[in-house]
């Protein structure tokens, strides 16, 4: 039961990679390192429950709070990337060749 | 394990799955980021709900204080990732919407 848990989670950490590796926006590559990141929250409590010791259960608050940094410090780089490049399309319409994928 | 709690893991974890391959189908960015960003919580609390019998009153605290930190801070993430998706990726627009509209308004009410 508990290796199909590890598994299981194995399993999503390799999507979440997938879409790291192919995602077409900035935005779904953050998601699935966020979604990564949690799978591997889920690792180490079933892995302390599993050994019945609570040794290394910090580190799950701690790479909770590092997952939130990360995710709002990357979306603000992207929001503020945009709203350059918007600016840049919206002052000269001619010259403006925006839709190259990031 | 107790095989209560090995249930209610392999639950949480199924959630995990089924978030994973939510963001591995679906088509847009708004869709991608509604499947990982809504189901990745309620996962973890279903875990920490399997795992906190099993680990004693200190691992207990840890596996609390970690879901309180993650219930408040994921829902900001995800707040913030729409937006930036919003104001950076317009050609992704769904067929309603409100906040585009209204920006463009206010913008308008301020060149005047």
């Amino acid at each position: 039961m508990i290796q199909l848990a590890f598994i299981m989670l194995v399993v999503a950490a390799l999507g979440s990679l997938y879409r790291i590796a192919a995602g077409p926006t900035l935005a779904d590559r953050i998601i699935a390192l966020d979604l990564a990141l949690i799978s591997l929250m889920g690792g180490i409590a079933i892995d302390a429950a599993n050994r019945g010791t609570a040794r290394y259960m910090i580190l799950i608050v701690v790479i909770a709070i590092i997952g939130f940094t990360a995710t709002v410090a990357a979306s603000r780089f992207m929001e503020v990337e945009g709203r350059e490049r918007q600016h840049h399309a919206h002052q000269d319409p001619p010259t403006a060749a925006p839709g190259g994928s990031s | 394990m107790n095989p209560v709690s090995q249930v209610i893991v392999v639950i949480g974890v199924g959630i995990i799955l089924l978030a994973a391959i939510g963001l591995m189908k679906l088509k847009t960015p708004y869709a991608r980021i509604h499947a990982a960003g809504k189901a990745s919580p309620v996962a973890f609390l279903v875990i920490a709900i399997g795992v906190i019998p099993e680990v004693g009153w200190r691992g207990g605290a840890e596996m609390v204080l970690a879901c309180v930190a993650l219930v408040i801070t994921l829902p900001i993430g995800v707040h913030l990732l729409f937006r930036a998706v919003h104001v950076a990726r317009p050609e992704h627009d769904p067929q309603l919407d409100e906040l585009r509209a209204a920006s463009r308004r206010s913008e308008s009410a301020s060149d005047t």
